[in-house]
């Protein structure tokens, strides 16, 4: 071994992407804190800006993007370089993908206040922020890549097989899922609609959960698991067939979302039948994890950082066991749309993410900063109150899942609703809601202590920047050793592996997706289904600038207890013009499928001004400012062109009569109400005869005659 | 300890099974969460049929133990020796017994720690070593179950059997539903229609009906009948009727076009008799704030008869 190298690992680039994965930790959470709190105390919706419905985005993108997103930065630049034997790639793609991605990080703390967002769960961001995350995430890819190829170990160990499939997926999913035309410079509509959109976003969530959350966390574990517990890895075998098999699978199951809604029957069953299939490669995972850890148990009991994680990887077993059985049907009709699925995500999020990212921070800092912890006591008490605040934050959430289900779904004997006032099953769960923002709050605690903890930490510590290494050249040889397992030879090519990761992951994208978009039978039309008038469609556009999908669903699910509630269950046929779809996943308030003429125009003012005056103990924010904001008509030709080229059949030079239409039905509207009795002036040129327009409109299209049985 | 593990397993089901029947008759009337039970009592029948099998095996075991132990007993008293005894321990090969066999085979079979070196892989990242330990078999078997799960479930529901699809589903719980309705309505006093409504003037019923009052209407007609943003109750114009029929009509079904929603989903027939018959007794209340009078003046048959009302808690 003549040619030993001396080489220095960049600790900077992990320090960095540590330090701003537990700020926006921070920030994160404490907004999740605040909407917690807006659904108890509905008067802390302040202002048009900092309403449930636009906060709620600003806490999901803030704790997978910012905090889990530099949290898996921060572990993939540690590990990377320590396995590969070599400093990452490029120091300044290095800092430029920092940088970049703290840019996309504000822009959306910026936008979604502001209400600029394309309402798809996880791909809130507009367009031009949709461009600058791919461009980071090029970056980031260049020099991940650079660094493998120009590396001093022969084979690529399991962390890095995940770390490929982790960029591959990723950039492939959030290319697909921006397929958008641009209108103005913060505003798209997506190529598909409505269950092509449906199919897509799911496609994309799911798997952003899987390949954003997941993949790279289990990267991690494999490198800061057996390192912090300073045993072997459990199964070389094991780690070879839950790689494959879970990135196989994983992309299959986004349809579990869909269960009993528009999407046809197969669609749905392949979402069931590839989630049950996944729990045994979700385990392997947890598996490796666990049993890495024999012989070292006696240890969890003292070190912080093995308990962090033995939570962390037990979490994200119970998680994706959970899952799956959610994705059984029967199972499905009762958790879907409730607290359920909230506590689920958050089992997840703050069990397997935010623990198993304290872990490698206590594990870290430490060494990087050349000293102990500050505290070890500081860090258990993080630990317990953490450990806690998830108890206390998901079992009152669960209880509160099954109660409201089951209230939506009780009859009389006689065939009435017996809540057949939707906001009973709301106030009735109140009190479950309070205890969940405890437990949210406990762990916000644990989080602070956790960064009071590192940071005493660096201070008595001496940061190493760059840490001396040594290794030898990699000789390249590829022929097979004699006795060597079969996949030794696919380690020592990562573009092959980069290949069959990609091919693998975009099977069931493609026998998902391709026949939805192309089989014009998939979706039957129904005649009397029309596109949205300008005015309407520019109702939409506030709907989902307000973010009211966050808490409404508009997909009523084939059970009497819901045709009962809301009307006639939904047709696919009915969403051909939806660009983008408005199913929702959660009912905080009723579903509004077919809101149209429930209600009169002067009851939705009197909503919108003051919930509380049409239903009284209702937690939905009041939107006062709709009264009072002047209606912007000027996008109207952009948005009906726009639409036009997309596929929705508005008539020859449409866009230029749209706004003298759109104005039409607005005076319409303003003459109802005053006729209602309202007596305000001037009502419009108020954006709230655009949202009542859209909200009288919602599925009132199949109810009307068509023009042949008249 | 084992034994205490199963009672307690066994005790934790007895709980189940017990909360199971307490919550299986209220939920019955609710025929779409019909799926739960159904679930419920297969997970019951599943989980009853392996603690059973796993008692059995518990009892065989202790068996052939005591079995053993009376034997060397026996033969410590008599003085003989038995065939075990006579070879020394460490001669004899350590066989495995026929359960530990099996649970080498489909349960769990990790090389022990003492020994992993054997299977340790030769090298190293970054200081992690890899052991190449067998997958776990209960692991890969509980895999191709899901697998071979997936397919029959594929088969049932598309590819030949007769599993319904989710319209087929709804079609057949309504026509549950309707014939369980048309049992509980069976020669019920629930089958007031506007056709036949009376105002009723049990005190009793009438607070019933102040209740939903307070609940659903007075948002839009005011605590006090006075009107807001619907009209006012307590003046004599009425807009469409102020007879009981003509009121229970118009919860019933609603006038939409002018913002009175339907209500009949929401209320029994027997609850609108009640509200409609509270919303009679506000006439001539004369509460302040009222609403200007809408609609014509009423002089028809049903005028209320304030007199035979006691309007309670006031």
């Amino acid at each position: 071994m003549s040619n030993i190298q001396q080489f220095q690992y960049d600790n900077r680039i992990t320090r960095a992407f540590g330090t701003a994965s537990f700020v926006w930790g921070l920030v994160g959470m404490l907004v999740g804190i605040i909407i917690a709190l807006q659904l108890i105390y509905p008067s802390l919706n302040l202002g048009p800006w900092l309403t449930f419905g636009r906060l709620r985005p600003l806490h999901t993108n803030a704790v997978i993007f910012a905090f889990v997103g530099n949290g898996l930065f921060m572990g993939i630049y540690y590990s990377l370089q320590r396995l590969l034997k070599a400093r990452m790639w490029n120091d300044t793609l290095s800092w430029v993908h920092f940088w970049g991605w703290q840019v996309v990080i504000l822009c959306a703390a910026y936008t979604l206040p502001m209400g600029l967002t394309t309402s798809s769960e996880y791909a809130e961001l507009i367009w031009p922020i949709d461009i600058l995350i791919t461009l980071v995430w090029v970056v980031f890819g260049i020099n991940m890549f650079g660094t493998i190829l120009t590396r001093r170990e022969n084979h690529l160990y399991v962390a890095i097989w995940f770390y490929i499939a982790t960029w591959v997926t990723v950039a492939v999913l959030h290319i697909v899922r921006s397929f958008e035309l641009p209108v103005t410079f913060t505003q798209s509509y997506p190529l598909f609609a409505g269950v092509q959109d449906a199919l897509t976003q799911w496609w994309y969530g799911h798997n952003a959960v899987a390949f954003f959350l997941t993949t790279p966390y289990l990267g991690m574990m494999y490198y800061f698991l057996p390192k912090a517990a300073n045993r072997p890895v459990y199964s070389y075998k094991l780690s070879i067939i839950h790689f494959w098999a879970l990135i196989f699978i994983y992309i299959w199951a986004g349809p579990h979302h869909l269960l009993y809604s528009s999407m046809p029957d197969w669609v749905q069953s392949l979402g069931t039948v590839f989630s049950i299939m996944l729990i045994a490669p979700s385990w392997g995972g947890m598996l490796n994890g666990l049993l890495t850890l024999r012989g070292a148990w006696d240890r969890v009991r003292q070190d912080p950082v093995l308990k962090f994680m033995v939570v962390a990887v037990t979490a994200y077993g119970m998680a994706t066991f959970e899952g799956p059985m959610l994705s059984i049907k029967s199972f499905n009709a009762i958790s879907h749309f409730t607290d359920w699925t909230i506590a689920h995500v958050h089992v997840g999020a703050l069990g397997w993410n935010g623990f198993l990212t304290f872990g490698v921070l206590y594990w870290l800092w430490p060494r990087m900063y050349r000293t102990d912890l500050y505290s070890v006591k500081l860090a258990n008490t993080h630990f317990w109150i953490g450990t806690l605040g998830i108890v206390v934050y998901a079992i009152p959430l669960y209880f509160a899942g099954w109660t409201q289900a089951l209230m939506w779904k009780e009859f009389t004997p006689e065939g009435t609703l017996a809540w057949g006032n939707f906001l009973d099953t709301v106030t009735q769960i109140i009190p479950m809601y309070a205890m969940r923002a405890v437990g949210g709050t406990m762990f916000f605690i644990g989080t602070i202590l956790g960064v009071y903890n590192l940071y005493k930490t660096a201070q008595k510590g001496n940061f190493l920047a760059n840490e001396e290494a040594q290794a030898p050249a990699r000789e390249r040889h590829l022929a097979a050793a004699d006795s060597e397992h079969w996949h030794r030879w696919l380690e020592r090519r990562p573009m092959q592996m980069l290949l069959w990761s990609t091919v693998l992951i975009a099977i069931g994208g493609i026998v998902q997706i391709i026949p939805m978009v192309f089989i014009e039978s998939q979706v039957p039309k129904i005649s009397t289904v029309k596109p949205y008038t300008p005015l309407e469609l520019t109702g939409r556009d506030l709907y989902i600038k307000e973010g009211c999908v966050g808490c409404h669903s508009q997909q009523i699910r084939p059970f009497r207890s819901e045709t009962e509630r809301y009307g006639e269950y939904s047709k696919s046929g009915e969403y051909i013009y939806d660009r983008p779809f408005l199913w929702g996943s959660k009912r905080t308030g009723p579903d509004l499928m077919r809101e149209g003429g429930k209600y009169p125009d002067s009851w939705h003012y009197n909503h919108m001004l003051d919930p509380t005056t049409m239903s009284p103990g209702s937690i939905m924010p009041a939107y006062p400012h709709m009264l009072e904001d002047a209606l912007d008509l000027s996008d109207l030709p952009a948005k009906i062109t726009a639409l036009r080229k997309l596929g929705t059949p508005y008539p020859r030079d449409f866009e230029k009569y749209a706004i003298t239409n759109a104005q039409e039905q607005a005076k319409k509207i303003a003459a109802n109400l005053t006729s209602q009795g309202i007596k305000d002036q001037n009502m419009e040129n108020k954006e709230i005869v655009a949202i009542i327009a859209y909200l009288q409109r919602l599925g009132t299209d199949i109810k009307v005659q068509p023009a042949s049985e008249k | 300890m084992k034994s205490i593990k199963y009672l307690i397993a066994l005790l934790l089901l007895l709980i189940t099974a017990e909360g199971y029947s307490q919550t299986a008759p209220a939920a019955a009337p609710a025929t779409s969460a019909q799926d739960l039970p159904s679930i419920m009592s297969w997970l019951l029948g599943i989980a009853s049929g392996v603690l059973f099998i796993v008692a059995m095996i518990y009892i065989i075991k202790v068996n052939q133990f005591l079995y053993k132990r009376v034997i060397a007993l026996e033969a410590q008293k008599s003085g003989m020796l038995l065939p075990s005894d006579a070879v020394p321990v460490v001669a004899q090969p350590v066989g495995d017994d026929f359960w530990t066999r099996m649970r080498k085979k489909y349960w769990e079979d990790p090389v022990p720690i003492e020994k992993e070196a054997d299977i340790m892989l030769q090298h190293a990242h970054d200081g992690i070593y890899e052991l190449d330990n067998r997958l776990p078999p209960w692991w890969i078997n509980m895999f191709f179950i899901t697998i071979v799960w997936a397919v029959g479930y594929m088969y049932y529901y598309h590819w030949g059997g007769n599993g319904l699809s989710q319209k087929e589903e709804y079609q057949e719980e309504v026509e549950m539903a309707k014939k369980q309705i048309a049992i509980a309505l069976a020669g019920k006093a629930n089958s007031v229609d506007e056709s036949n409504v009376t105002i009723v003037s049990e005190s009793s019923l009438v607070a019933e009906g102040e209740l939903i009052y307070k609940n659903s209407c007075a948002a839009c007609h005011g605590q006090l009948g006075e009107g807001g943003v619907g009209p006012n109750f307590t003046d004599d114009y009425w807009i469409h009727g102020g007879g009981i029929k003509d009121l229970f009509k118009t919860i019933k079904y609603g006038v939409p076009e002018k913002g009175m929603i339907s209500w009949q989903a929401q209320l029994k027939p027997g609850d609108m008799q009640n509200v409609a018959s509270y919303i009679l007794s506000l006439r001539g209340t004369n509460p302040p704030n009222q609403k200007e009078a809408q609609g014509p003046l009423w002089t028809g048959d049903a005028a209320p008869d304030t007199s035979a009302v006691k309007t309670p808690g006031k």
